[in-house]
């Protein structure tokens, strides 16, 4: 298992399958699992019963810790992140954790400022600075 | 952190299913199997969100079992080495303290932990700072970086750590009281 040695967020050492794979924000977990739970309950009548604990605890989770809750707002912030060619990675955990500072957001992403890449600090504060409308619009 | 990857599975299916209803038995079947289930390299598996594809059935000889290769999307849960996300705390001891990320458990040691917290044996155990102003507790909170990862056969278990920059309590129960 040397690969999962070398597994380092930081650095977006995540693996090929999941580097390939689209990211999803806990406020977009959260709009999947809630209709997901609308269609078990039309189902049966008794939908507790056929949730698995991963599921009821997931759900949970991205209730508790999503930014944004209406879709709309959801799709703008997706947008505005997918604006400045984040890695879908570097794209979700900003998306999650909101970061107010560009000093902040680089401690939370440090793969923002490795690999000699483009993004300046101007470009990270127009993007945090959307974010936050949003969030104050919503 | 949550991916919607594209998984695959070989399912099984009884003769007596065979039908008009055979997609959907084996859709029924497919997400009783899969879904809660925890691979270490997938992670846990939340919820299936579509059948891709269902390949050509392959008949077993002597049982009548036939094997469907099925192409599914799903919903995944996976910590990483390196990643910082939140989480709400479920156990404070003189150890350290445990929290929980969805379906994951992580650790945080007490050598993790700000040196200046304390632990407290209060009614509620707790961990503070010398002043008093933040405090970690059950139902905290917490913001934490994962530095590792032990996968077992049915779970993930990580530990984590709270001592760098912009980690530490995001929200604190007690605060208001």
């Amino acid at each position: 298992m040397s690969a999962d040695e070398d597994e380092n967020a930081a650095e977006l050492k995540i693996g090929e399958e999941f580097l390939k794979a689209k990211c999803l924000m806990n406020c977009e977990v959260a709009l999947i699992l809630d209709r997901r739970l609308e269609q078990l309950q039309q189902m049966s009548d008794d939908p507790t019963n056929q949730m698995s604990q991963v599921f009821e605890k997931s759900h949970q989770y991205v209730k508790r810790f999503s930014r944004y809750k209406n879709q709309d707002a959801v799709k703008q912030v997706r947008e505005i992140l997918s604006r400045n060619k984040l890695a879908e990675f570097e794209l979700c955990v900003l998306g999650n954790l909101c970061p107010e500072t560009v000093e902040e957001a680089i401690a939370m992403v440090p793969s923002l400022k490795s690999k000699g890449r483009a993004l300046e600090d101007d470009a990270i504060e127009k993007m945090l600075n959307d974010l936050s409308l949003i969030k104050k619009f919503e | 952190m949550f991916f919607h990857i594209t998984l695959e599975r070989n399912m099984q299916l009884h003769p007596r299913h065979f039908g008009p209803h055979l997609r959907d038995k084996l859709v029924a079947k497919l997400m009783k199997d899969v879904e809660g289930t925890c691979s270490g390299r997938h992670g846990f598996v939340v919820a299936i969100t579509s059948v891709e594809d269902i390949g050509k059935g392959l008949i077993r000889e002597g049982t009548g079992f036939v094997t469907f290769p099925v192409k599914y999307q799903c919903v995944v849960f996976r910590p990483f080495k390196g990643e910082i996300l939140e989480a709400v705390v479920t156990m404070v001891n003189k150890m350290g303290f445990f929290a929980e990320a969805g379906p994951v458990q992580i650790f945080v040691s007490n050598h993790l932990i700000p040196d200046d917290m304390e632990f407290q044996s209060e009614d509620v155990s707790n961990y503070t700072t010398s002043d008093g102003s933040v405090k970690i507790q059950k139902d905290s909170e917490v913001r934490l970086k994962i530095i590792g990862t032990r996968v077992d056969a049915t779970e993930i278990f990580s530990i984590g750590t709270i001592k760098d920059d912009f980690l530490g309590v995001i929200n604190d129960p007690g605060a208001a009281s």
